[in-house]
This record gives structure tokens, sequence and C-alpha cells, in this order.
């Protein structure tokens, strides 16, 4: 379950569906046979009563017959005897197809009338064997003793019968509703299910969701603070890497390059004091050896970190570096910046100088440049630098040398603005925008 | 004659011992003070007020520039020799704003220490050899790489001469009395070719001086 929630869900999910499903197909075939049912119900229900009502209205009309051939003038026994004869069988055929289809507590009243109808045809079937004396004679007696009392008999049986019908059509109708009434409670059975179910899903939903938010936004909390530690880091790389170079520089400066100059001098007094001596050319070479021992330490302390920098400031160290570009590769570098009307902070110094340096190494580097410009500007409480050459460019949309990351890193870490413009032929113009917030603090101060 | 006497400023004794030794071994230098730190010699100095100052340009405390700065408020008469590991123009610019006229590479002392000396003390410049070549080379390379026209050009014959003089470190009065002109005429001149060579003062003019190969 914690480890494979999207199983539990698709289950969840799948077999909600499946239940709904054949809940309602279910339903359909249900609510369905009970509409078939109900009609055939009622049909065969009619179709009996019709049969038995067949069978009563025969069974009044053969009296009928009877007392029209009892009473008729002699000799018309012929068309009475015949249409008794229809009557009977019509009323047979009415209770062939009613016995086609009996209630078990039916048969017995069934058979009964069956049997009493037997005895009524063949009590009657004699009367048309009389004389006329005979049916004068017995005329009325026979009809009020024989014929009333079977006919009144046979017809409760069939009102019975009829009744037992009627029963039945009940008895079908209170299956019928049963059957609805279960088919009811299976419905709200299956609802109740469906929705506990649903509810269920739906809160395990909900609670997989919430956990999958919170999760997703430890994440996003958690990388935005790695990133945040990573910048901080790299600029702390950056400032302790600053530091040293300065350290190195001074230490170069200051150091070595005093005991190079001590030496030389001390040669040169030597010298002064030796000058005939076959000392003289150890001397020289000793001279020599710390002149360029000197000449090494400042280039080195330079390179390091120019002293312009931390002594005079942004402008003319990168005039200083503009110099040496220029005598280095032949590029023309050209400065355009005004003194700084309050010296800058040290980092955006250090950042300014290491970005214009690393752009003048790429220039000199890859550009084919034959001129460059430095243009540095303070605009309302902001550092512009642009660096624009006249060389071949570059697709600037897609490559990223470790360099231009190196600088964007310097702009943001002072929360400024980075960006490249070249396309190939072109020339390519960097541009920095640094906030000087800060300045105009200390500035006012 | 009375000798010359000397303040040496610099935070590496080996090196100051080396110096004092070298001035001391010519006649006429002495060396009355000697100091580690830029607040020691701006203090000897006003004690002392040497003729000379040579002060190295990076010591702790008051960088050499601006304890020139300092001597030069108190005590005028005295000239101040920079020593430099740096052949930069900014260092070099700067330390003519801040009143020095010499300036010295710390990899040529000794040929240039002596004659330093004994320019700055009759009021001139100097620069070592090396500076002005560099200084020189850039000039040129600039005049390259800008195809603009050289602004010397513009000067008038007698422009020159009157740049050199004060690039040298004659006073306008000087200036008058050797070309026998008049005070209020120099003094157009100089602004003249401040403003042909769009130049803003003394120590900008002196450096241009020096690119140009003018002085040395």
């Amino acid at each position: 379950m914690q480890r494979q929630p999207w199983l539990a869900l698709v289950s969840g999910f799948g077999g909600l569906l499946l239940l709904m499903a054949v809940a309602e197909i279910g339903g359909l075939l249900v609510v369905n046979r009970l509409r078939v049912d109900e009609a055939q119900l009622h049909q065969r229900f009619l179709e009996r009563s019709r049969i038995l009502e067949t069978i009563r209205s025969s069974i009044y009309l053969s009296g009928t017959v009877t007392r029209d051939f009892l009473l008729a003038p002699e000799g018309g026994a012929h068309a009475q005897l015949a249409d008794l004869n229809s009557l009977r069988n019509k009323t047979d055929a009415a209770l062939r197809e009613y016995g086609k289809s009996l209630e078990t507590e039916e048969s017995a009243p069934f058979a009964s009338l069956k049997s009493e109808i037997e005895a009524y045809w063949k009590v009657l079937g004699g009367i048309f064997a009389w004389s006329t004396e005979e049916r004068d004679k017995y005329r009325y007696q026979f009809f009020y003793s024989e014929l009333i009392p079977r006919r009144t008999s046979m017809l409760q049986i069939a009102d019975r019968v009829g009744q037992l019908n009627e029963q039945t059509l009940q008895r079908g109708d209170q299956r019928l509703a049963g059957l609805v009434g279960r088919f009811q409670f299976g419905l709200l059975a299956m609802t109740c299910v469906t929705l506990l179910g649903g509810t269920a899903l739906a809160i395990y939903a909900s609670y997989l969701i919430i956990r999958l938010q919170g999760e997703a936004r430890l994440r996003l909390t958690e990388s935005v603070a790695a990133r945040a530690s990573l910048q901080e880091l790299s600029a702390k790389l950056l400032r302790a890497q600053e530091e040293e170079r300065r350290a190195l520089s001074r230490e170069l400066h200051d150091e070595a390059g005093q005991s190079f100059s001590a030496i030389m001098l001390e040669a040169e007094n030597l010298l002064d004091l030796n000058h005939n001596s076959g000392l003289v050319p150890r001397l020289e070479s000793i001279r020599n050896l710390a002149e360029r021992g000197v000449t090494e330490t400042r280039n080195m302390a330079l390179l390091l970190r120019p002293s312009m920098l931390d002594d005079f400031g942004l402008v003319p160290a990168l005039n200083w570096q503009a110099k040496e570009t220029a005598k280095r590769t032949g590029l023309r570098v050209q400065v355009l910046a005004p003194d700084m009307q309050h010296e800058l902070p040290e980092e955006h110094k250090t950042c300014i100088y290491r970005v214009v340096q690393e752009a003048l190494n790429n220039v000199a580097r890859h550009a084919q440049a034959s001129a460059v410009q430095i243009s540095l500007q303070q605009h309302s409480g902001e550092l512009q630098l642009s660096i624009q050459d006249d060389g071949t460019g570059f697709d600037s949309q897609r490559v990223r040398g470790l360099g231009l990351l190196g600088m964007e890193e310097r702009a943001r870490h002072l929360g400024g603005t980075f960006a490249v413009d070249s396309q190939a032929g072109r020339g390519t113009l960097l541009k920095i925008n640094l906030p000087l917030v800060e300045l105009s603090k200390n500035g006012s101060s | 004659m009375k000798p010359i006497r000397i303040l040496l400023a610099d935070d590496h004794n080996i090196l100051r011992d080396g110096l004092r030794l070298l001035l001391e071994r010519q006649e006429g230098f002495e060396v009355v003070a000697e100091a580690s730190d830029g607040r020691e010699a701006v203090r000897l100095a006003q004690q002392h007020c040497p003729d000379v100052a040579i002060i190295d340009v990076a010591m702790p405390g008051l960088n050499g520039i601006e304890a020139t700065r300092c001597i030069k408020e108190t005590c005028d008469t005295t000239a101040i020799i920079i020593l430099s590991m740096h052949h930069d123009e900014s260092y070099i610019l700067r330390a003519l704003r801040a009143g020095a006229r010499g300036y010295l590479l710390k990899d040529s002392l000794k040929a240039d220490l002596l004659t330093a000396v004994r320019a700055v003390v009759q009021g001139q410049s100097h620069f070592s050899a090396k500076v002005s070549q560099l200084l020189q080379e850039d000039y040129f390379r600039e005049l390259t790489d800008k195809q603009k026209e050289d602004s010397f050009e513009l000067l008038t014959t007698r422009e020159r001469e009157i740049l050199q003089l004060v690039a040298e470190g004659k006073s306008n009065k000087e200036i008058a009395n050797l070309l026998h002109l008049s005070l209020y005429t120099v003094d157009t001149h100089r602004s003249r070719i401040l403003h042909k060579l769009n130049l803003h003062s003394v120590p900008e003019l002196i450096l241009y001086a020096v690119r140009k190969g003018i002085i040395h």
C-alpha cells in the first residue's frame, strides 16, 4: 500500500467502476425480466378468464337450448341438438385448453368441474331420445330438478376455478412485488457499497495527493536551499581565491621583490668596492640575476592581482590591464571610464576587474578581433559595464564557455545581470549591470 | 659645499642599509634619518626638513605617495624621490601629483639613484631610464592605435621650449628670466600648452614630457 499506491488506486478505481457497471447492467436485466414476467402473468390470467367465460356462457347457452328444445313444438329437435353439440365441442375444447396449464391447487376443482360437465352432457344427451309424451310429462321436472341444479353446481365450480385463477394472479403479483423489493434492496446495498468505497478511495487519493504535495514542497525547499548554499559557497570560494591572490601578490611584491632589490643593491655596493678584483663577473652575474628576480616577481604579483586595484582603484587597474593586453596581443584596447565618484566596494571592483580580464583573454584567444572597447558607467545606482569587440563573434545561444559562466556567476553574486550579444561575423558585446544600493548607503554615511 | 641631507624611508631594512651604504660612499651626501614606515617618514621629515627624501612607494601604515603629500605640506623645500617596483603610469602620475619629482624603479637603482638625487636637488625631475623608455613606447603605440595626430605637433617652437622648462621643474619666474619674456606671457603660454595637449596640471605635463621623451 505504502510502496505501491498506484496499484491501490488503479484497483480501487477499477473495482468501483466495475461494481457500478455490474449494478447497472444487473438492474436493467432485472427490470426487463420483471416487466416481461408481469406481462406474461396478466396475459395468462386474461386468457384463462376468457376460457372460463367461454365455458360459463356455453353452459348457460346449453341450458337455454335445452329449454328451447323442451318447450319447442313437435319435430324441431334437430336444430337444438346441433346447437348443443356445437356448444359441447366448444366447451370440450375450452376445457382441454384450460387443462393444459393447471396450478396444483386447481387440479381437484378442475377435475370435478370436468366430471360435472361430462355428466351434464350425458344427462342432456338422454332427453333427446325422449318421446313427445315423455317430453311433455317430464319437461318441467327435468328442467327444475335436473338441469338448473346441475348448471348451478357447474357454474359454482367454474367460479371457484375462476377464483383460483385470480388467486394465481395475486400470487404472481406478490411474487413480482417481492422480486422488486429484493431488487430495490440489492440496489440500495450496491449504492451504499459504491458510496462507501468511493468515499474511502477519495480519502485515500486525497491523502496521497496531499502527501505528494508535501514531499514536492519539501524537495523544492531543499533544492532551493541547496542552490542558495551552492551559490554562497561559490561566492565564498571566489572571495577566498581573491584574498589568496591579494595576499600572494603583496607577499611577492613586498618580500620577494624587496629582497631581490636588496640583493641587487648589495651586489652593486660590492661591485663599487671591488671594481678591480676577479669577483666582478660573479658580482655582475648576481646583480643581473637579482634584477631579473625583481622584474619577474613584479610581473607575477601584477598577474595575480594588480596593486593599482587596491592602491588607486578600479579605473587605473583597468587602464593598466588594457595597456598590458595591447602590449601582449596587439589588440587596440580602449577604456572609457570616468573616475568613480566614490570608491567602489571591494567586491564590485574585483568583479569588474576580473570580468574585464577574462573578457580580454577571450577576445585575444578566440575572437580574432582588432579592437576592443570597454566602457564603465555609473547610472542611477547601477554600475554598467560593456565590452565590445569587432571579432568573429559566436552563437551566444549555444556556446557558453566556462569563462562566460564564471562572469555570469560573479555578476549574479552581486545581484547583477549578465548578457552576451553575439552573432557569427558581428563581434561580441558583453553587458554587466551591478546594483549599487550598498554604495549609496555607504556614500551618504 | 654643504652636503645634501637625505631622508631614507623603506620598510625593508636590508634594502635601506644598501641604499645608505650606496649614498654615504658618495662625496657630499649625508643620510640624516631613516624611517621604516610612512608615518615615521613624515615625522622625521618634519623634524629634519631634509633636502631630499627617498621614499618607497609600498610601506605599511602610510604608503609612499600619501607620505609624500604630507611631507610636501609641512616641508615644501624637501625634494622627493619615489622608489617603486611599478612602471605603470597610474603610479607615476600619482607620485607626481603628490609632489614627487623623481621616480625610480627598484630594478635599476644604482644607475639612477645618484643622478636622481642631484637632479631633484636642483629642482629638476628625474625618472629611471627604463620608465622613460616604457612610457615613450606606450605613447607611440597609443598614437598608432588611435591613428591620431601627435598633439605635440600643435605646439609652436616657443611653447615647446616652455613645455620643456616647465617639465624640468622651472618656475614661471625662472622661465621668464631665461627667455626674456614677461611673467604674464609665460603664464599664457603655459595655459595654452595645457589646453592644446588636453592636460590639467603640472604633474600631467611632466608625465607627458616624459612620454614624449622631452625629459628623462
